[in-house]
């Protein structure tokens, strides 16, 4: 009789999960927001906008839909950046993303929002606790000091977008300044139509062998150079496929003084009608990297690149590559400056910067008048 | 009084079990009442899979799929939680796991009759389905894993004025401008 009730509690219980699998809409409780105790940021409220969750067989999918955070500025430093992880299952696929907003100028006290808008995955046999975890991982001041846990290596990408945009700030200012108003129109409009975008697809892991595979070639990489660049590329290729590429492999010499932690290129592929892409960023694959003044190291990625654009294959004739940020064992980080990207012709096949995207919503909103005022405030 | 386990007595209801284990069984459902009525369970149970079987235009192969992806994603979760208990021996075919699994394929079978579900995302992948997979969809970011759709982002900004961006090494960032706060955001999946 033991085994008999317990075998018709597992089917209650079974049968009960599948007939709830219906939206149930997030409430605040849902959430819980850690952002550390002497964190330079206060949680002042949530919002949960159209959230929801809803069963999909034996998961839980979270939909955060207009999801608002809204913080406060409790340091005496301007904010310029910050980044959250946000997190429904630490190791489910899906489980966890994070949320970074760039190009912010928050003063001490001030308060702004943080919105999450993204889709989450659990197992639903996970019961207990809050559905949302957010926590902070790191906030870039005006001074590019940097607060946080540092978990997804937020101190690094903060400061490289808050390097570049006072670079691309930089750019469009001396537009302004020597080509005028009508000049800097022009200017955002060429960056707002810059989308040369290619459909990627990523697949981790070996290549196992297919059809596809027998007329692959070894393609070498082309490099672009930039002269105050602390990391030379020497030599590398990739294996290359139809619309495949996988395998890439980059020697890069160290020519700085400093040892160097972390090395990052963009890689660009070619279709067969001259249209340059760019297809990814290249970082190195050892998060333990140490690599000293005057030495060379292999970038190297065991992982395949799909290419489409509207449905369609394109098809990868020749590859390409440059050093796109760099970051030394103190700290310090170096990106290309725009002289650099002009002279390759990069500026105009790298889809807009970050600072670009702030700047052309900033000119969709508030017209031409409404960035020089921004181009002059900071 | 040591009663036989759930597998016997589930193959005697069904008129399976060999000559000498058949002849142990009967003496001892014979004079064991409780036995008696978890045969007579198993025989109920036996009666209705027929007539589930006849049923008109099920959806067998979505029903499949649903339940091939239950069981993964159960066998996951399962490691998650099992990762903080010490491991114990168990018994592989314990009469309680029985009894568990054939009330989960019951539950299954009956709730796909009576819930109309949708299926899981069937998009053809062409190639390998070993390996995780990040790739843009209409949607936003999708990650898939074997050939199930495992998760996705998906920003409100219209997706013309998202930039994706790539990283060889599995991450995936789509960038927008919100159209409630004006802030340019990075939204970023990471496989690790």
């Amino acid at each position: 009789m033991w085994i008999s009730l317990h075998a018709r509690a597992a089917m209650v219980l079974l049968a009960a999960s599948v007939l709830t699998a219906q939206e149930s809409p997030l409430s605040t409780g849902s959430f819980n927001v850690n952002l550390g105790k002497d964190a330079p940021v206060a949680l002042v409220g949530i919002s949960v906008g159209d959230s929801h969750t809803s069963a999909r067989g034996a998961a839980l999918v979270i939909d955060l839909h207009t999801a608002l955070l809204t913080l406060r500025n409790t340091s005496s430093n301007r904010i310029h950046g910050i980044a959250l992880r946000v997190l429904s299952q630490e190791v489910t696929l899906g489980g966890k993303g994070s949320v970074s907003i760039p190009s912010l100028d928050i003063g001490p006290g001030e308060v702004f929002p943080v919105p999450i808008d993204m889709q989450l995955m659990r197992p639903s046999s996970v019961i207990g606790g809050p559905l949302v975890e957010v926590s902070l991982d790191g906030v870039i001041f005006q001074n590019l000091s940097f607060y946080g846990l540092d978990r997804l290596n937020s101190r690094r990408t903060l400061t490289a977008w808050e390097m570049e945009a006072r670079r691309d700030r930089d750019h469009y200012r001396q537009i302004l300044s020597q080509a005028g108003p009508e000049g800097l129109r022009q200017a955002m409009l060429e960056a707002m139509a810059r989308r040369p975008q290619l459909d990627v697809r990523v697949e981790r892991g070996p290549a196992v062998t297919s059809a596809a595979l027998a007329s692959e070639r070894t393609e070498r990489f082309a490099f672009l150079e930039f002269p105050d660049s602390p990391i030379k590329p020497v030599e590398g290729w990739a294996q290359i496929a139809g619309n495949q590429a996988r395998a890439p492999s980059i020697q890069v010499l160290n020519r700085s003084a400093k040892p160097v932690k972390y090395v990052e290129l963009g890689w660009l592929v070619r279709d067969q009608n001259g249209q340059q892409y760019l297809a990814a960023s290249l970082p190195g694959s050892d998060p333990n990297l140490s690599l000293p003044a005057g030495k060379t190291t292999r970038l190297e990625q065991e992982t395949t690149l799909r290419f489409t654009r509207e449905g369609k294959p394109v098809n990868v004739e020749s590859t390409a590559g440059f050093v796109s940020r760099v970051q030394f064992a103190d700290g310090q980080l170096w990106v290309p400056s725009r002289q650099d990207l002009e002279n390759a012709a990069l500026a105009r096949t790298l889809p807009p910067s970050l600072e670009e995207q702030n700047l052309a919503a900033i000119y969709a909103k508030k017209g031409l008048e409404g960035l020089i005022q921004e181009l002059k405030r900071h | 009084m040591r009663h036989p386990d759930q597998a016997i007595l589930a193959l005697h209801a069904g008129g399976d079990l060999g000559l000498w284990a058949r002849w142990r069984t009967e003496r001892h459902v014979a004079r064991c009442e409780q036995c008696r009525a978890e045969i007579a369970a198993f025989d109920e149970l036996r009666q209705t899979l027929p007539s589930l079987a006849e049923t008109p235009e099920l959806p067998w192969n979505r029903l499949a799929a649903e339940m091939r992806a239950n069981i993964r994603l159960g066998l996951a979760a399962g490691e998650c939680v099992r990762g903080l208990e010490p491991d114990r021996p168990t018994r592989v075919f314990s009469g309680f796991r029985a009894a568990v699994a054939l009330a989960s394929v019951m539950v299954l079978v009956v709730t796909g009759i009576v819930i109309e579900r949708p299926a899981p995302n069937s998009a053809p992948i062409a190639a390998r389905d070993t390996g995780i997979v990040v790739q843009t969809t209409q949607d936003g970011i999708q990650v898939r894993e074997g050939g199930q759709s495992l998760g996705l982002l998906n920003p409100t900004a219209m997706q013309n004025d998202i930039t994706y961006q790539v990283g060889a090494e599995g991450s995936m960032e789509a960038r927008y401008v919100d159209s409630n706060t004006g802030h340019v955001v990075v939204n970023q999946v990471d496989v690790d």
